[in-house]
């Protein structure tokens, strides 16, 4: 408590419990006084009265026996003795006796203070009579006794009654005043007045307490210190609870204030229209903010943002969507005054007094990659050029194009052999190359995208006429075709491509992107089919012969899984000695609704979408099944089996096939593989070492349609070879003395002076059967002889042809024995 | 209980007249007097007045207290004790107005002064009585 107060609190002496009880004590006790003095008066003036009759009644008692006795004798000097003694008393002014109707003797006090003549007023009661009878008879009246009140003297009295009562009750009441003012002092007023000077020096905060009056402990004036101390503790309670928390605030103030001085990202308080309340230093760096100028508050736009109206936006989208979470965030460009740029990420959110706090990234580096990864996305690294992804976005960014355009895909012909030959450096620099001729032959207004290995895919802008497109293709092709000078690291290579190139027409081939190209790929690869260095539009027919060409494949998958595909089996007949010695298996497929399909539809389908190696495995299992089963019928064949070039190697190991043989517990010489010269021409290595694999095993080489393909005769001497079969075209053409008989001729001639048997395809009559085994042909099969037929006929036609050989030409079998 | 207490008073007031003879009062024939009723008889010997209705001063006389008569007759007379009877003469005798009666030592004196004495009058036995007496008044009336 400080001076002021105690100042203000100040009590003088007559404003205090003490002066007040005091006066009220004496008022009371003065009021009291005179009204018990007047009572008292009153009171002890009656009594004294009574008190003096009631004396003189016991006066005359005395003297009753003796006046009795004078009256009797009526003895006046008794009775004048008697009035005498009466006279004595002080209250009695006159006495009487009256004997019979005399007056037998009287007496009255001279001296009577004047001015109290009560026997006027009170002539009753001033006189006490009584009446005297016979001491010897009772009931006999024989005189009276008077006796006159002295009223001055019984006043005398009362009044010095009256005033000893007052007076003591004037001393009576002082002594309780003053007891009772020296109780308020001693128990009441002192307390209180120590308490409260206690209390002005106590030094409540420094945790002193009241100390309790001495003597006080359990009355009211204790329980009140008791009060205050527990109130002041409390007090002080919270004082302490409220200065750690205002400390603690400060602290925290102080550590945000450092997050906020030293924090990396830009920190700021702005309002709706971009007036700065607070920044940090580092929002200052980061946004190049200019110094400040006077008293003008900063604003956000002092700073270059490329799109200010767009921060501002952010802002008050913040502030407008304050019940949730408020955040908003977007990255903005800053430019610089001397037109250096940086990406700025700004996220705000609402603090609650219409203002926003944000925060100020550098996403300039991030924002670079972003861009680059996004231009790497859409491009081809190599050329330089879109890629598919970049080229459908440019669709995309084209939107619906109303201007007609052309969409040109070019292949390069062989360019897998050639990265295979040639390896994938070769490869490259030759597309580098392509694509640097594409470029200069391109308008402004063209756009090209490499979307495969070797394809392009050129957008010509605004054509649309067939003739001038064809003409502008051709020549690009022409270009395209001269030759490439490539570099590798020791040489030059020169290296010539030839390309197939598909065409399709917006809007009339498709209405959009995937379809255009769609339909570009199918004139591609139409185009490619007709064995490439050529170009075509797209037509519709292209499109339906593509769907007809997928049914096929779905139905051919179909008939594989539910094995209706059959294989039938030809006959190899040993011309020589006219008898069955093989057999050829054949694959057939009876479409369930197009009837029988031709092998040389269904294989090269089967070969392009990758059944060929299950359908090679099937045909397999089922010769050596039923070559087993015929050997054991006693028929000593064998069976040859057709291989795609696409199953060698992996679709058809050596172990596959070792595996088949012992499963069906056949000698490898029981089986044969036919192989066409496709298979030489592909990698050579692998084919030969394949072949070679398979006769090291014991089985038999076949080469197939021997005279269709180059025929080239380096190959018969690359590859071991044990049979030649001689295709069907030059057997069915052959007459006596045309060329195809002198081919036959030379080829059988060729394969015996090499060590090899020839098989004659294609024998449907006699005569080129004679011819044949004039020419020195062994082997032959053909519908002569028979078709193929399924596995459960063929015994009976192995008997038939056994039989009818032997009847039809007995010379045939003149001299087997030297033949085998 | 009751009939006990009644008996016991009775045996006190029936005792003296059984036990003694009547007393009488007794005047000298010649005084006039026939007879006295109480209240004269208390009058006299208590000195209220003395002057008889004859005209004559009458002159009572006390017996001494050991004859035991004058016991008796105050007794009789006012119901007193003789304590009584002489405080009641102590009060009367410093005035000098009145005398109580004259006392006498037997009853012969007492006989001999009625007999010589017109206005004497006292008390005695019936027994004790002669012809030169007349009784005036019998005490137990």
């Amino acid at each position: 408590m400080n001076s002021a107060t105690s100042n203000s609190t100040r009590v003088h002496w007559w404003h205090g419990i003490l002066a007040r009880s005091l006066m009220g004590v004496v008022g009371i006790a003065l009021l009291m006084g005179i009204a018990a003095s007047l009572l008292v008066g009153q009171v002890v003036g009656q009594h004294v009265q009574d008190r003096a009759l009631v004396r003189l009644g016991e006066l005359l008692d005395t003297v009753e026996s003796t006046v009795s006795v004078a009256c009797f004798t009526a003895d006046e000097q008794l009775a004048s003795e008697v009035v005498q003694g009466l006279l004595r008393n002080t209250e009695v002014r006159r006495a009487l006796i009256r004997a019979g109707d005399g007056e037998i003797a009287g007496a009255e006090r001279r001296q009577r203070p004047p001015g109290t003549d009560r026997q006027m007023n009170d002539p009753a009661g001033s006189m006490v009579k009584r009446p005297i009878y016979s001491p010897f008879n009772p009931s006999e009246k024989i005189g009276e006794v008077q006796l006159e009140v002295d009223w001055a003297a019984v006043d005398a009295q009362v009044r010095e009654s009256t005033g000893f009562a007052t007076a003591l009750l004037a001393v009576s009441l002082g002594l309780v005043i003053v007891a009772a003012a020296a109780m308020m002092l001693f128990l009441v007023v002192r307390p209180i007045k120590m308490t409260s000077d206690r209390l002005h020096r106590l030094d409540v905060v420094g945790g002193e307490r009241l100390a309790m009056p001495e003597g006080h402990e359990r009355t009211e004036i204790g329980r009140l210190s008791a009060d205050i101390n527990q109130i002041t503790g409390r007090l002080v309670e919270v004082l302490e609870h409220e200065r750690t928390l205002r400390h603690q605030q400060e602290i925290g103030q102080r550590k945000y204030q450092d997050l906020f001085d030293k924090a990396v990202s830009g920190i700021f308080v702005a309002d709706r229209d971009g007036v700065l309340d607070s920044v940090n230093r580092a929002f200052v760096e980061l946004t190049w903010l200019p110094e400040k100028r006077g008293d003008a508050r900063q604003k956000l736009s002092d700073a270059g943002w490329q799109d200010l109206e767009g921060l501002l936006s952010i802002i008050r989208a913040s502030l407008d969507h304050s019940d949730e979470s408020g955040v908003a965030e977007d990255d903005f460009l800053l430019v610089g005054n001397r037109g250096d740029e940086r990406w700025l990420r700004v996220a705000v959110m609402p603090v609650g007094d219409g203002s926003v706090q944000g925060t100020v990234s550098d996403v300039t580096q991030r924002k670079r990659e972003e861009l680059s990864a996004r231009r790497l996305a859409i491009t081809d690294a190599l050329t330089g050029f879109a890629n598919r992804v970049g080229l459908h976005r440019a669709f995309a960014d084209i939107g619906a194009a109303t201007a007609p355009f052309a969409l040109v895909m070019v292949d390069l012909d062989g360019f897998k052999r050639i990265n295979d030959a040639m390896g994938f450096p070769v490869g490259d620099e030759l597309l580098v190359g392509v694509a640097a001729r594409l470029r200069e032959a391109l308008v402004e207004t063209d756009f090209v995208a490499r979307v495969g290995s070797d394809e392009f895919v050129l957008v010509l802008a605004g054509e649309q006429d067939r003739k001038r497109l064809s003409e502008r293709i051709q020549r690009l092709a022409i270009r395209l075709a001269l030759p490439y000078d490539i570099k590798t690291n020791a040489e030059h290579i020169p290296l010539t491509v030839s390309i197939s190139i598909g065409i399709a027409l917006y809007p009339d081939d498709g209405a959009d992107i995937q379809d255009l190209l769609r339909c570009a790929e199918l004139a591609l690869n139409f185009a490619r089919t007709k064995g490439g260095k050529t170009y075509q539009f797209f037509e519709p027919a292209l499109q339906e012969a593509v769907e007809h060409r997928r049914r096929l494949e779905d139905e051919l998958r179909s008939a594989v899984s539910s094995r209706r595909l059959q294989v039938y089996f030809q006959p190899i007949i040993d011309l020589r000695q006219g008898k069955l010695v093989g057999a050829e298996a054949l694959l057939r497929w009876f479409h369930t609704r197009h009837g029988p399909v031709s092998p040389d539809v269904f294989v090269p389908l089967a070969e392009e979408i990758g059944l060929i190696g299950e359908i090679g495995l099937v045909v397999l299992d089922e010769a050596c099944r039923h070559a087993a089963l015929w050997r054991q019928k006693g028929y000593d064949i064998y069976v040859s089996v057709n291989i795609s070039v696409r199953q060698i190697p992996d679709d058809l190991p050596h172990e596959t096939v070792r595996e088949a043989l012992r499963r069906h517990k056949l000698p490898a010489d029981a089986v044969a593989i036919e192989i066409t010269e496709g298979v030489l021409m592909g990698n050579v290595s692998v084919a030969q070492a394949w072949i070679e694999g398979l006769r090291a095993d014991g089985l038999r080489v076949f080469l197939d349609d021997f005279g269709t393909g180059y025929s080239s005769l380096s190959y018969l001497k690359r590859f071991t070879m044990d049979t030649v079969k001689i295709d069907k075209s030059f057997i069915r053409d052959m007459n006596a003395d045309n060329s195809d008989r002198a081919l036959v001729d030379a080829i059988i001639t060729m394969a015996a002076s090499l060590g090899m048997h020839v098989v004659a395809e294609g024998i449907e009559d006699f005569q080129q059967l004679v011819l044949l085994r004039e020419m020195g042909c062994h082997y032959g099969q053909g519908y002569y002889f028979s078709r193929p037929v399924a596995a459960e006929d063929f015994t009976a036609t192995a008997m038939r042809i056994n039989a009818e050989l032997a009847e039809l030409c007995p010379s045939v079998g003149e001299s087997p024995a030297k033949t085998l | 209980m009751r009939r006990l207490r009644i008996l016991i008073l009775c045996c006190l007031f029936a005792w003296p007249p059984l036990a003694q003879a009547d007393m009488v009062l007794v005047a000298n024939p010649q005084s006039g007097i026939e007879r006295l009723n109480r209240d004269d008889v208390v009058n006299i010997f208590m000195g209220r007045y003395r002057l008889l209705a004859s005209g004559i001063t009458a002159e009572p006389i006390d017996l001494a207290d050991d004859t035991g008569l004058r016991a008796r007759f105050y007794r009789a007379l006012v119901n007193k004790s003789l304590a009584e009877i002489n405080a009641y003469w102590a009060r009367l005798v410093f005035s000098g107005k009145t005398r109580p009666p004259r006392v006498l030592d037997s009853v012969d004196a007492a006989l001999q002064a009625v007999i010589s004495n017109p206005g004497a009058l006292a008390y005695l036995e019936r027994s004790q009585i002669d012809k030169n007496v007349r009784v005036v008044f019998e005490l137990g009336d």
